[in-house]
Formats: C-alpha cells, sequence, structure tokens
C-alpha cells in the first residue's frame, strides 16, 4: 500500500534556484527508504514538502492517495501523522527539560493532561531516557538529545517518521542505538524514510533506496540493485558500500559465490567458498571423483563447528594408496543465536540459561536491556552490531545469547532466520522465554567409517 | 560545558522540595532578617541557611565559600566606613592617619555589624534558592503568579537558548583564539564585534529554524506547561515550623539587646 507519494513535485527557493525538480516518489507502508545524495543535493527541502511545512510551486504531495491541503487544519492532521526529526537537535529541542519537550506534540494535539503523561512515558522509555526526564537538554550527550528528539516525534505516534541525516556526529555505539531503536519502530508498523550520505548506511539498513543529485531523483530501486550501478553512483558523487565494494574484489579472484550482494558481514562470509583440501589415504579401488564419508571430526579438524560430519570428494590419487579430497562439512552440534525477551527478566533465569545452554557470547541490544544487564552484572560480550556479531560467533559453533526486548526481538530474529533460509547454514534460532521455548538442534548420531588420517 | 548556580541546584537533592516551600524560607529569612534590630538574628538566619545549603542541599564547601566571598568582600568595605563615619556616643577606639583622626563609636560599630549581618543573612538565603532550586523549577511558579502566559514561554524558550549560545559564543571565541584573535586590544575589540555579530544573525537563524519545527509538531501558539506535583512532607514542615519559631524567639528576645 502507497502510504506516501509525489507527482512531478517541484520546489523553487525565493532566489529562484530550484531545490526540487520534477520529483515522483511512491512510499509504501511500513518500509524502510532512504534518500541519498550529495549535500545541497535537496533532501531537507524535500523532506520539508513531505511535511507540509513547504507549499510546492508545482505538483502535489499525497498522503493516504489524498493529495494535501494547506489550510491550518488539514496540516495539522499531516503533521501528526508524518513527524520529522530534524538534523541538529538544538534546532528541535527548545523546552526547559526533556519531559516538556517530548510533552510538547501531544499537548498540541489537544490530550488531556493524563493521556500526555502516558504518551511522553512510553515515549521515553521506549529511547531508554525516562530517568533523565527532568533534565535540561544542555546536560544531554548527542546521542541523548537525538533519542530525545525522536522521542518528542515518537509521542504524538506518527505513521510515517522523517529523519534528516539521523547519524550525523553520533559516535558509533550511539548511531547503532538509533539504527536499533529506528527498526523497532518499523517493526512496530511505522514506516520511516531517512536521508543519508552514507551509502554503507543506505545499503545495509533500507528497503528501497533513492538517489538524488542536484534537486532532482537520478535512481531508484532495491539497495542491491542501486549500488550495483556504478555509472549512476559516479553522477550522484557517491561511492560503492564497503561490503559490496570487497566482496566484487574477492569474487573477482574466484574466492567468492557470484551475484550476491552482501550487506552484512555474515552475508559476505556465507558468499566465501574457500577450497578445503586434505590428504588421506584410501582404500584401493577408490577412483577420482568418488565421494567417501570421513565419518565425524572434531578438535582441529573441525573448523566450522565443534563437532562435523565430512564427506569428501576425491580430486586426485597418489601413488601408494593417498589421495588429495575435497571436503565438504557439516556442522553436527552447531551454535545458535538465542534471544531473550527483557521484558519478562529475571536475573536467576539470565544465569541459568547461560550457564546450562553452555553460552559464551553474550550481547544486548537496546538500552532498556543494556543497563538492565549493567546492573546486575550480566558481562556483555557485545553492545553494538550485536546481531552481526552473534550470527558471526553461531557460524562458528559458539552459543550466543541476545538480551533484547520489545520490537527488537522479532527484528532480529527476522534477520537471524533470513540469514539461515539464505545461507543454508543451520543453527538454532529461537526467543528462549516465550511460549514453546527454544531448544537446540538435536546432535546427530552417525557412525563414522574410519579413514586414517 | 560551562560551570553555573543552575548546574549545582539541578543535582541538589533539595531540588525536589516543593517550590513554594522554599521560597516561603527564603523571604521569611529576609523579612526577618531586615527587620531585625539586633545583628543576632540575621546571623542566625545566615549560619541556618548555609547549613541547609551546605548539608541538606549538598552544594559543595568550598564553592560556597568562594561565592559569599564576592557580596561579602563589599559589604566588608561597606561597613568599615559606616564603622568610621556614623554615629554618637562612647569612643572606642581612635588613631591618626595621616593627620586626619579616625575615630569608631560605639553607637557606628553597633550600625555597621547590624548591616553586616543583614547583608550576610540575605544572601544566604538568596543563595540557598539558587543553589537548591534550578530556573526550570521557577517556571511553574511564574505561572501560578499569573505572570502574562507569553512572557513565560519567552523565558523558557531563552532559558533553553542561553546554552545553546553559549556554546556557540564559546566555541567561536576558541576558534578565533587559536587564529590569534585576541593577541593584542584592537584584535580583541575586532574579534569580539565579530563574535556578536555572528551570535546575532544566528539566533536569528535559529529563532526560523525553531519556528519551523515547532511548526512541525503542531504548534498553534500555545506552550503548555507541565507542573510536577511535589506535596510537603510532614518531616520538611516540621524542620521548616522549628526554624521559624527559633527565629522569630530570637528575634523577640533580642529585641533591645546592644552588644558593644
Amino acid at each position: 500500500m502507497i502510504i506516501l507519494e509525489t507527482r512531478s513535485l517541484k520546489y523553487t527557493y525565493p532566489d529562484g534556484t530550484a531545490a526540487v525538480q520534477d520529483l515522483n516518489i511512491e512510499i509504501k507502508k511500513g518500509k524502510k527508504v532512504a534518500f541519498v545524495g550529495q549535500n545541497g543535493s535537496g533532501k531537507s527541502t524535500l523532506f520539508l514538502l513531505l511535511n507540509g511545512t513547504l507549499k510546492p510551486a508545482e505538483g502535489e504531495v499525497l498522503f493516504h492517495g489524498v493529495p494535501f491541503k494547506y489550510d491550518s487544519k488539514s496540516l495539522r492532521e499531516i503533521r501528526k501523522s508524518i513527524g520529522i526529526v530534524f538534523q541538529n537537535s538544538d534546532d528541535q529541542i527548545f523546552a526547559p527539560t526533556v519531559y516538556q519537550d517530548v510533552a510538547f506534540g501531544p499537548a498540541n494535539l489537544g490530550y488531556s493532561k493524563e493521556r500526555v503523561d502516558a504518551c511522553v512515558h512510553q515515549a521515553l522509555e521506549q529511547v531508554g531516557l525516562y530517568r533523565l526526564k527532568d533534565k535540561p537538554p544542555h546536560h544531554l550527550s548527542g546521542g541523548q538529545k537525538k533519542r530525545v528528539a525522536i522521542a518528542g516525534i515518537m509521542a504524538m505516534e506518527p505513521e510515517v517518521i522523517i529523519l534528516d541525516e539521523p547519524l550525523s556526529n553520533l559516535d558509533p555505539v550511539g548511531a547503532d542505538e538509533i539504527i536499533d531503536l529506528l527498526n523497532e519502530f518499523n517493526q512496530l508498523g511505522s514506516t520511516i524514510i531517512i536521508s543519508t550520505h552514507d551509502v554503507d548506511l543506505a545499503y545495509r539498513w533500507s528497503d528501497y533506496v533513492y538517489i538524488m543529485s542536484n534537486s532532482k531523483l537520478i535512481g531508484q530501486g532495491t539497495p542491491a540493485e542501486v549500488f550495483k550501478e556504478q555509472e549512476l553512483l559516479k553522477k550522484a558523487g557517491l561511492r560503492q558500500p564497503t561490503t559490496l565494494e570487497i566482496y566484487h574484489e574477492i569474487e573477482r579472484r574466484g574466492l567468492a559465490r557470484g551475484k550476491n550482494s552482501p550487506k552484512t558481514v555474515p552475508e559476505l562470509v556465507s558468499t566465501l567458498k574457500p577450497l578445503d583440501l586434505m590428504w588421506v589415504d584410501v582404500p584401493p579401488g577408490v577412483r577420482e571423483g568418488d565421494n567417501l564419508n570421513l565419518g565425524v571430526m572434531y578438535g582441529v579438524y573441525a573448523t566450522q563447528s565443534p563437532y562435523e560430519a565430512i564427506n569428501a570428494t576425491v580430486l586426485h590419487i597418489h601413488s601408494g594408496g593417498r589421495a588429495i579430497v575435497e571436503l565438504k562439512r557439516k556442522g553436527i552440534k552447531a551454535g545458535g543465536v538465542l534471544l531473550y525477551d527483557t521484558d519478562k527478566y529475571s536475573l536467576d533465569e539470565v544465569r541459568q540459561i547461560i550457564k546450562e545452554g553452555e553460552i559464551v557470547f553474550v550481547g544486548a541490544m537496546g538500552k532498556k536491556s543494556k543497563t538492565l544487564a549493567e546492573q546486575d552484572g550480566i558481562r556483555l560480550d557485545v553492545t553494538s552490531g550485536v546481531i552481526d556479531k552473534s550470527i558471526l560467533m553461531a557460524l562458528c559453533g559458539k552459543r550466543c545469547l541476545i538480551l533484547t526486548a520489545g520490537g527488537m526481538i522479532d527484528h532480529a530474529l527476522k534477520r537471524t532466520r533470513e540469514y539461515v533460509d539464505k545461507s543454508g547454514i543451520e543453527f538454532t534460532v529461537g526467543v528462549v522465554n516465550r511460549e514453546g521455548g527454544c531448544k537446540w538442534l538435536e546432535e546427530m548420531d552417525t557412525n563414522p567409517e574410519t579413514f586414517k588420517v | 560545558m560551562t560551570n553555573i548556580l543552575d548546574d549545582y541546584a539541578l543535582i541538589s537533592p533539595l531540588r525536589h522540595i516543593n517550590n513554594w516551600l522554599k521560597l516561603a524560607i527564603v523571604f521569611f529569612g529576609l523579612l526577618a532578617g531586615v527587620s531585625s534590630t539586633s545583628p543576632i538574628t540575621p546571623l542566625f538566619i545566615a549560619l541556618c541557611m548555609s547549613l541547609a545549603t551546605v548539608a541538606l542541599g549538598r552544594a559543595p564547601l568550598k564553592f560556597y565559600l568562594k561565592l559569599l566571598l564576592a557580596p561579602a568582600g563589599f559589604a566588608f568595605t561597606g561597613v568599615i566606613i559606616i564603622a568610621f563615619f556614623s554615629g554618637s556616643g562612647q569612643e572606642l577606639m581612635s588613631f591618626e592617619l595621616a593627620g586626619y583622626p579616625l575615630v569608631i563609636r560605639a553607637d557606628g560599630l553597633e550600625l555597621a555589624l547590624l548591616v553586616l549581618s543583614r547583608s550576610l543573612g540575605g544572601m544566604c538565603c538568596l543563595y540557598f534558592l539558587a543553589l537548591t532550586t534550578p530556573m526550570i523549577e521557577l517556571f511553574a511558579v511564574l505561572k501560578a503568579s499569573r505572570l502574562p502566559e507569553s512572557l513565560i514561554e519567552l523565558s523558557m524558550l531563552i532559558y533553553r537558548y542561553i546554552f545553546v549560545f553559549l556554546d556557540m559564543a564559546l566555541s567561536i571565541k576558541y576558534a578565533q583564539t587559536v587564529r590569534l584573535g585576541y593577541s593584542n586590544f584592537k584584535r580583541s575589540i575586532n574579534s569580539l564585534g565579530m563574535l556578536a555579530s555572528t551570535l546575532f544573525i544566528r539566533s536569528w537563524e535559529q529563532g526560523d529554524k525553531l519556528f519551523l519545527s515547532m511548526n512541525s509538531r503542531c504548534y498553534d501558539g500555545k506552550m503548555t506547561l507541565f507542573e510536577v506535583h511535589r506535596p510537603v512532607k510532614s518531616t520538611e514542615l516540621l524542620l521548616t515550623s522549628v526554624y521559624f519559631l527559633l527565629t522569630l524567639a530570637l528575634f523577640y528576645f533580642t529585641k533591645n539587646i546592644s552588644i558593644v
């Protein structure tokens, strides 16, 4: 369903320079959309057009298929449904305390005092800043200010959230937290639009990308499609995303499977095709091209999981019964990614899961879960890029636990399952303290035929 | 980060006490101090208020004394002049300075001590307010005192943007300093002028941006102020009444005392 649409939109600054020209976009509900372009390519102006702050010179903007009207009552409706977070948080946060600022939007909507309080409480809990509600904004860090600005918009419960350069001036951990937040809101049903000149972010995060240059739209599509086109990127003054660049270089050297577009490091890893060769002693009668079952290996011979069932294809037979084989490994005691819902948190349970599940790697997503872990002295191995790192650990046969809550659970679950489906490498994925729980993959019992290695 | 009184007030545990109670204590202290005829009552008030600020309000003692030093210095010089040049009656001390006789008389000294104690008492009362009540708590008080809404809204916005512009001014100043903008007097004047004009333009632009961002959150010309309800606890009430009664008793019994 198309939620936001523009038709031959044009906007000209008072001095006559065109800021946006002939723009046709269709944004689908529930998507994560990124506008990518250099500074001054017209992204910010477009955003102001999208929430009715600026009135287009030509063309129209449609919300749910209805063209914008620019009288104050319609504008109010539009602005309630389409929230915008500005690039500089100081432009947006103007009230003397965090609470007052977040309450500004709901109060303007004419809510009762109780309802305003409920909205503010929920929004601040979501961004993990409730305990700072009585602080003045100048006592907050850049990342916290950004989260307050986002909470101020979330408190109005908009259908579409537009963020102008949401990660500018943030440190990596702060940026990661904002991305986690955006993913959570998206999981809860919000459509999210961001502008950025960070191609890595747009490539990795978004569902759909628009490329802008010199106030025009010059390309659009899924990130995989758009960032493949070198010419387009050159025209827009952008470069290829790093993971994609690395992948192309590896692929060109024949070390990765072709025609992929890995977005994350785990995806990149799964495209690799290393040659796994080994000398073995073979019984007489075995020919080149035969398949051998080498049985179960462990220790130094198992590189991807603690135990591996290994089949081998004979490539070359040497004199004296020795042969070179290419190994095909299948992990038996695979690793896994478990998720723990911290909304139903109990320290003893977490401790028990870590102990009995032989978990060696613990991560936390979201401010709330991080704070919980910190309070209770749960050692966190990772707090940023949690899903990716956990998948990488699971691939190496390690068992991981991710502490998280709310919409981030489903997001993490989806991401990990997608990876399992796509890569064909199986490991346990699930939410531990949800109904049904989650069992480790059964350990296989195979009768190893013994070969001398 | 800038280091201002408001920051101390924000972290003070007394911040969460009912504002009206604090205001009552301060006004009581000011009135009792000013109307007292002996220096003992104001000194008692100064002592109590300092104790409250430092012990209960957790203001750092060193910082508090330093803060008190500035106005106390002024008061002290004034008081010396009063002691020498006013009053009549018994001569307590006299000496000659460069051929000019200087005399301290009993009445003069009495008056000087009274003035000193009153100003100390008043200062301690006001510092108590300044160090335990941040500006953000006072907006509710302003609202309750029926000041025009727009004035309060303006003051809220001004309060917030003081810090934004302070940061801006500091970073501009820094940028000027590293390029030797303040290396001599003429350049300093020049740089300061540029700083002021830049700040003016920036604040103008900030106003535009502010209006834009407020509009996009459905601004309809009214900012609602949310008050936090802070009931007065019984212990606080008890402590305050004890303090009030003690002060009043002291006020009554030292009415006609002269200490010189």
